[in-house]
């Protein structure tokens, strides 16, 4: 469904990421670890279009997306969330899933109507919020919200544009253990409908998770297969499980 | 729901259209109306997307020339004049956003600031055709369907008819899924890109709209004058809207309105009886920055807060007595 090229993003001399070459295959959960700074934030970048590569090739069901911004991306299906939470801090619970929801219809530039009154609009919204939790705060601003549900807010978004392909950094960054692994669950039933591409530190939670792993290190895929084959892997108990013992 | 969203508007439909009843001031008060759109202009881009223009004057000034020239070249009717004003503040508005979004932060504020000097000394050299620093007379206001507006009470009412259309058209604006998308951008650019929005045509189409409302105020300033003053399209205008939005406060299209009155009303009384005004009105302005910064237009809600909360202290303290 995503696949990489020699994907390559240079800031002046460093070198973030070097020649990756990924394949995301469709129904997958696909987890990409390694060290801090190897480079997984800004391979993630690169396939959102929030970056646009120095060199290589990134192809979406076949097609080259380049060159697209992620505002093009999104509309193919590719939806992202942020390591960092990434909301509409003032608006309400409900208008950061609505406003979501509303970037698929044609009623964007509509200056006349009631926003409220796109019917299916605010029904996504609503059956997002309840599929993730989050109905009960709908109308409290964004802001307000306690840390863990600003994580679920953050991934909330991402699925009101109904994406086929998530793209997932770190969903369960900050949150307490019990809760990271609650939501670990939740990554997991929506893995049976959408393909995903996970960054996580958790190596346990990964290692349960995922379908397939691929590792980097120092911008670079250090390995690629499945847990069994990565837990198995030399090279990867050195450079980063072995820390672990 | 619809009727609750309705009622501020309709009162100030009541408000504008008493006023000069009221208070015999028609030249000053359709002034303040349309001073009212430039603001109104403004405080879409600051307050809905979160853009600061200080370019707005230019945009003012293009609708006001397009118009007077084309009264006086080729005679247009009414309805005509205004459209035009319309459309060359909305086609210069579209040229200044599609430039100044090329900036980021600052430097898309100082753009905006930069565009307005350049057209600013555009019109001061091009004296043959804009009068420079004379600024551009020679024309009268036409008729509207038959009826004469050289009555200052007719023009008056024509000033304000479009206005509260055009205010009305705001709102509806501000409630539209188009102004949602505009809070999104305002609220995070790069979340509002990332769910799908190509951010630079909803910026653009917004200065378009902003452009549009104030070269519409600068039709209506010069037909109220049959003058286009050279400050029409000066820089230190656009900093007066920004002062006088930020009087009101750019939250809400009323704050607009508010802010454009107060304003207005100083600045003309003022300026005849203490020419340093201006340090009255930075005092109000400090203030206001540091002590209120939703504008004017939120000490309504923030005096109903506080009376409500007096009432209920009152309420607790009487059970306590019984």
């Amino acid at each position: 469904m995503l696949q990489t090229r020699r994907l390559s993003k240079r800031f002046g001399a460093h070198v973030a990421v070097s020649g990756v070459d990924l394949d995301v295959r469709e129904g997958t959960l696909h987890s990409i670890i390694g060290p801090n700074g190897a480079g997984k934030t800004t391979l993630f970048n690169l396939l959102s279009g929030d970056l646009q590569p120095s060199e290589g090739e990134i192809l979406f069901k076949g097609s080259p997306i380049t060159r697209l911004n992620s505002a093009r991306r999104s509309h193919l299906g590719i939806a992202r969330s942020f390591q960092r939470t990434n909301i509409f801090p003032q608006l309400s619970v409900f208008e950061n899933v609505r406003i979501a929801a509303q970037s698929r219809t044609t009623a964007s530039f509509n200056l006349w109507r009631a926003a409220r009154s796109l019917r299916d609009v605010s029904r996504r919204a609503e059956e997002v919020l309840r599929e993730i939790d989050l109905l009960e705060h709908a109308e409290q601003p964004a802001r307000e919200l306690a840390g863990g549900d600003q994580r679920l807010l953050e991934l909330a978004i991402a699925l009101a544009t109904d994406p086929v392909l998530l793209l997932l950094d770190e969903p369960s960054q900050g949150l307490s253990p019990e809760d990271a692994k609650r939501f670990m669950g939740r990554i997991r039933k929506l893995s049976e409908a959408y393909t995903i591409v996970l960054i996580e530190h958790n190596v346990n939670l990964v290692m349960e998770l995922s379908t397939e792993i691929t590792v980097m290190n120092f911008g670079a895929v250090l390995a690629r297969g499945t847990p069994q084959e990565i837990r198995n892997h030399a090279g990867v108990r050195d450079a980063y499980l072995g820390k672990r013992g | 729901m619809k009727a609750r969203s309705l009622a501020p508007f309709l009162a100030l439909a009541a408000l504008v259209i008493l006023a000069p009843l009221v208070v015999h001031y028609p030249t000053l008060e359709a002034q303040i109306l349309t001073s009212g759109l430039l603001a109104l202009g403004f405080g879409l881009l600051l307050g809905q997307m979160g853009f600061l223009s200080f370019g707005q004057a230019a945009f003012n000034g293009i609708g006001a020339y397009a118009a007077a020239l084309a009264l006086m070249w080729w005679h247009v009717p009414f309805p005509v004049v205004l459209l035009l004003g319309i459309v060359a503040g909305a086609a210069a508005a579209l040229i200044a956003g599609t430039l100044a979004i090329q900036g980021v932060g600052v430097y898309a504020v100082m753009l905006t600031f930069a565009l307005n000097e350049m057209v600013y000394y555009a019109a001061f050299e091009m004296k043959g055709v804009t009068g420079g620093d004379n600024g551009l007379r020679g024309f009268v206001r036409p008729e509207l369907f038959g009826i004469s507006l050289s009555n200052s009470m007719a023009y008056y009412y024509v000033v304000a008819a479009v206005f509260l259309a055009t205010f009305y058209f705001v709102l509806r604006v501000i409630d539209s899924p188009f102004g949602h998308v505009l809070r999104a951008i305002r609220e995070n650019v790069q979340r509002a890109e990332a769910i799908g929005y190509d951010v630079r045509r909803f910026k653009i189409a917004a200065f378009a709209i902003s452009g549009a409302i104030s070269g519409l105020a600068g039709t209506l300033y010069a037909l109220l004058y049959q003058f286009v003053p050279l400050e029409a399209i000066d820089f230190k205008t656009s900093t007066d809207i920004v002062v006088m939005a930020l009087l009101g406060g750019v939250g809400s299209p009323y704050g607009a309105i508010l802010g454009a009155a107060i304003y207005t009303v100083l600045a003309n009384f003022f300026s005849e009886m203490w020419a340093r005004w201006p340090l009255l009105l930075g005092v109000i302005f400090c203030c206001i920055v540091l002590f209120l910064r939703g504008g004017l237009w939120e000490l309504g809600p923030r005096i109903l807060r506080s009376a409500r909360a007096l009432g209920g202290g009152g309420i607790a303290a009487d059970s306590k007595t019984l």
